[in-house]
């Protein structure tokens, strides 16, 4: 089931497109350490001339200042030999060059090696939030759908309660709350509110399943609940599954930036929103710096569209009406 | 004028898909005088539907007509402008689709439904043209206060006269049918037929009416037509077809309806499956199912419509007789 | 009308719900916010801690149940607390000057963006085999994964400070005189930019939407007899196709509310427009629960409305939703 429809999303042009986008991002958060020429959080290059063995104690001979950016300091350890440490510091909202190909942030922090780490934090963020919201809605509709009775009365009546309550401002609301800055906190709030919209489409799909013959059939032969729910009626969710943890999966990583931008998140991590955050709070947009801030939004947007991409593509798998003739 | 209502000459219709041209009509060849009642039979997918878009020119995306010729009144369809069909059609020819309750618009009333028709091709009042339609439904025996219902508020066979009265609203000449009532139930399917004909002798038009179950065809039709796999197999008086089939398949197709007359059978159906419009088996068509196949018949070219004798035509080269050993004589016998 | 009090009661629930969600978000999170924010602003005026011991219950012993009563009747009254950053400003008179900035430029948004949206969708699918058709669609698809805050910076760095055509911020001139030609005119020039952003983010949304729609509508039978009966395409379009097709998107419209409303409050942060979405964002930094609350009630109230009125929209053009049939 699941690889005859992963064949049909490679043979489809539109989500073999999304999913090389996909992999492209997921490669590069995978391979963050290799990719960023420096750590995300770095401010200066730090260089120690001179061969011996590095001691505990040390007391400084020289210190120069040669320029603003750069320091020499030679000191001496016990063992009386002598050291030179270069220290280059970053230039501050510096414009891309060749060490720095999309500039420096206020901080000196090298841009382009934290939209790589970024790559890592946001993707991590959008795909958890995506499987967390899929398997809350997933195991929601099943129960709902399936069950019916109170249990359908109930979650559906929260389903829709909730589905009218605006999303953001709510996550706005508990977000300020949150007094723990973190993944998991994002992730969890992210997830909670995210959950009412696909709910409510699996519970439909659920229901229409659950009128068909072939399930019908078996529950009249007595099956056992958990083969009809896990043989029969999963594997035919498959499709509309994929499609509701990707949608998930770019709310999530919108809701995330959002959040981060707001100043909601946690700013002393890297990631496509916090850069979006320090880049508003310095000033970038008025100080021209259209490599700051322009290139983390056009990652989103990738990401996003690559999400898109694959969503359309099953759209047309799952309903002929939508295929090009 | 002549007394041909429309002739169809050696059709060929199909849809273009994926893995290939799928033709639904195929070689397909039959005249209809005027006032005449032509029954059209088959199994689901043998083409009869694809047959009807294509005489109303309906024929839509994916789907075209390869060859031949549609001549309606002695005038050919195929090759005629958008413009003209759209002034012949609904007010020369009608039709009643396959499905009554996906046919109305369920966010317009009746009313509206019956009068756009009225008011898209002739400059009449909205008064006049209402006038026209509670005739119409008149006519199918529902109330003219129903102008004002919605198509969910009506019963799935009240649905089916309304589709009749639209098709007949325009006073066309030929009226096309495809299944109008293989939904409904099997009281409710008699009369909406009883009332077809009526409507036939009182109006004066032609019908072709399609259906998988040929026991409606029975008692209405002058003349039938039986369709297997895209091709016109049997054809020719309604009552010499039944009294006597001369095709393997048309005394299948008898076989699989219980008669309300004759000794109780077995419903036996045909066994085996339609063939593939993609690729269809060589010779006969309908060889694989056939209990009278001989090795012969499972070669060469598809066997066309050939005249068998008292006006009537058949694509089996065998006649009926050299057979009658295994066939209906032993069927009886098998109850 | 049992359909209509049905939805009028699941409103009326969700009102209550938002409500509660207010009153026990800062109690039940973990890590106690209120004590955390008592910690950090020690150096406040007594009476300005007082009010926050009041809004979190910490000056009571009653239990949780009482003061629920308590805040439910104050809310009832309209009584929504005082604002801890504007102190002593009521919160309702800080919504008072926020909410008609944010009532026009989203309203107005959502309107257009419906509207033109609903129209492109439908072009779009009558005539999808075109060029112009997969573009359009491709293009706000493509737009639609842009966080709505991001394409708000690149307006105002493209247009208000690279071409210099827009303010950068705000939602009026303070040189012309309130309420003059010269002022309404720098209104409108100051809500260009924000409204383009909320438009062009949010119209993909519409587009796709009427457009599958649209899409599955036309593959109905009657779409084919509506083209046998040889109607005019305009009247087959619009009351055969659109009036079908239109149904699920305006009941769609009060979820999709959410989303325009929540990028329209990320929007105004960004221009800082002063309507409720800046309030929100300076509510948030401050802390101020109060206010934030508020906001958020606004909001689900204002959501909880055009639910209401798309409900109402839909049992007009939907004659089986009228009866109760669907
Ligand atoms: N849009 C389409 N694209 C491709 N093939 C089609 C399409 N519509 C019909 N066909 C094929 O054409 C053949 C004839 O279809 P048609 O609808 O004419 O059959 P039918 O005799 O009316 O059947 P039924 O009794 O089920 O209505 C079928 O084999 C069907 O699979
Ligand atoms: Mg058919």
């Amino acid at each position: 089931m699941i690889k005859d429809f992963l064949k049909t999303l490679v043979s489809n042009r539109k989500s073999l497109v999304g999913l090389c986008l996909l992999g492209f991002f997921v490669l590069v958060a995978a391979f963050a350490p290799l990719i960023a020429p420096y750590e995300p959080k770095i401010d200066r290059l730090e260089t120690v001339a001179e061969l011996g063995e590095p001691s505990l104690e040390e007391e400084i001979v020289s210190e120069d200042y040669p320029s603003d950016s750069r320091d020499v300091i030679v000191y001496r350890s016990t063992t009386t030999r002598e050291y030179e440490k270069t220290v280059d510091y970053f230039p501050l909202r510096a414009k891309p060059s060749a060490e720095h190909p999309l500039g420096t942030n206020h901080a000196g922090n090298d841009l382009f090696s934290q939209l790589v780490w970024g790559t890592r934090v946001s993707l991590t963020i959008g795909l958890m939030t995506g499987l967390f919201v899929t398997a809350l809605s997933l195991t929601l509709a099943l129960l709902s759908g399936y069950l019916g009775g109170v249990v359908d009365d109930v979650i559906t009546f929260l389903t829709n309660v909730m589905l009218v309550i605006p999303g953001l401002p709510l996550m706005i609301v508990v977000a300020a709350y949150v007094t723990m800055k973190g993944t998991l906190p994002i992730v969890l709030i992210l997830g909670l509110t995210g959950w009412p919209y696909p709910t409510r489409l699996l519970r439909s799909q659920v229901l229409t399943l659950k009128g068909r013959d072939f399930v019908r059939v078996s529950r009249s032969l007595g099956e056992r609940t958990s083969f009809v729910v896990f043989r029969e009626i999963l594997p035919n969710m498959i499709s509309i599954a994929m499609a509701e943890f990707f949608a998930s999966s770019m709310a999530a990583i919108l809701g995330e930036a959002t959040l981060e931008f707001i100043g909601l998140g946690n700013v002393t991590v890297v990631s496509w929103g916090t850069i979006l955050f320090w880049a508003q709070a310095n000033g970038a947009l008025l100080s021209g710096a259209w490599w700051w801030f322009l290139p983390p939004g056009i990652c989103i947007a990738l990401v996003g569209t690559s999400f898109v991409l694959i969503n359309f593509a099953i759209d047309e798998i799952s309903n002929p009406r939508l295929r090009k003739r | 004028m002549s007394d041909t209502m429309l002739e169809v000459r050696n059709l060929r219709a199909g849809y273009a898909t994926a893995k290939g041209f799928v033709r639904a009509v195929d070689d397909v060849s039959f005249s209809l005088r005027r006032g005449e009642f032509l029954g059209i039979a088959g199994e689901s997918g043998c083409g009869k539907s694809t047959l009807a878009y294509a005489i109303m020119r309906l024929l839509r995306d994916n789907a075209r007509v390869e060859s031949g010729g549609l001549l309606f009144k002695g005038r050919d369809l195929v090759p005629m402008p958008a413009a003209e069909v759209d002034a012949l059609r609904w007010t020369d020819m009608a039709m009643v689709f396959q499905s009554a309750m996906n046919a109305l618009n369920p966010v317009l009333s009746i009313g509206e439904q019956l009068t756009d028709a009225v008011h898209a091709h002739r400059s009449v009042s909205r008064d006049e043209a209402e006038a026209m339609a509670v005739e119409m439904l008149a006519l199918v025996d529902i109330n003219a206060d129903r102008l004002r219902s919605y198509p969910h508020q009506l019963s799935g066979g009240m649905k089916q006269r309304v589709m009749i009265a639209m098709a007949l609203i325009l006073k066309p000449e030929l009226l096309i049918m495809d299944e109008p009532t293989t939904a409904l139930d099997v009281v409710v399917q008699r009369s909406i037929i009883e009332k077809i004909e009526e409507l036939r002798r009182r109006l004066g038009f032609s019908v072709i009416f399609i259906t998988h179950d040929l026991s409606l065809l029975v008692e209405i039709s002058d003349s039938l037509g039986i369709m297997y796999a895209g091709r016109l197999v049997e054809y020719g008086p309604a009552a010499a077809l039944f009294n006597e089939p001369r095709h393997p398949y048309t005394e299948g197709l008898m076989n699989s309806f219980p008669s309300l007359t004759g000794p109780l059978r077995r419903m036996d159906g045909i066994e085996g499956r339609t063939p593939d419009l993609l690729s269809p088996p060589p010779g006969c068509r309908y060889a694989p199912r056939c209990r009278y196949a001989r090795p012969a018949c499972s070669e060469g070219g598809c066997p066309g419509l050939a005249p068998s004798g008292e006006g009537r035509l058949s694509a089996c080269p065998y006649p009926m007789g050299g057979r009658a050993d295994g066939g209906v004589a032993g069927e009886g016998g098998r109850l | 009308m049992k359909y209509f009090l049905r939805k009028l009661g699941l409103l009326a629930f969700t009102l209550f719900v938002s409500v509660s969600l207010n009153f026990f978000l800062p109690r039940m999170m973990p890590g106690d916010p209120a004590r955390a924010l008592l910690d950090k602003m020690e150096n406040l005026q007594p009476e300005q801690l007082d009010t926050i011991r009041a809004a979190f219950g910490l000056d009571t012993d009653d239990p949780v149940i009482v003061q629920y009563g308590r805040y439910l009747r104050n809310t009832l009254r309209g009584d929504l607390g005082t604002s801890f950053s504007r102190f002593p400003t009521p919160v309702s008179e800080v919504m008072r000057v926020a909410l008609p900035w944010s009532i026009g430029l989203m309203g107005l948004c959502t309107i257009i963006s419906f509207s033109l949206g609903t129209l492109i969708g439908i072009a779009a699918a009558w005539r999808r085999e075109t060029k112009l058709a997969s573009a359009t669609v491709g293009f706000f698809s493509f737009v639609r994964s842009f966080p709505y805050f991001w394409l708000g910076l690149v307006f105002i760095y493209f247009f208000a400070f690279r071409l210099r055509a827009f303010p950068i911020g705000g939602a009026y001139s303070v040189d012309a005189a309130r309420g003059g030609a010269a002022w309404w005119l720098s209104v409108l020039r100051h809500g260009a930019l924000p409204a383009a952003t909320i438009v062009v983010s949010s119209l993909g949304a519409w587009i796709l939407t009427m457009r599958n729609n649209m899409i599955n509508v036309l593959a109905e039978d009657y779409i084919t007899v509506a083209m046998a009966k040889g109607l005019p395409i305009r009247r087959i379009k619009s009351m055969y196709a659109a009036k079908n097709a239109i149904l699920p998107s305006v009941t769609g419209f009060a979820m999709s509310l959410g989303f325009v409303i929540g990028g329209g409050l990320v929007t105004e942060m960004v221009f800082a427009y002063p309507g409720i979405g800046y309030m929100l964002y300076q509510a948030v930094n401050a802390k101020d629960y109060p206010l934030m609350q508020a906001i958020f009630l606004f909001i689900a109230v204002a959501v909880l409305i055009a639910n209401f009125a798309a409900d109402v929209a839909v049992m007009i053009l939907d004659p089986r939703v009228r009866d109760g049939a669907k």
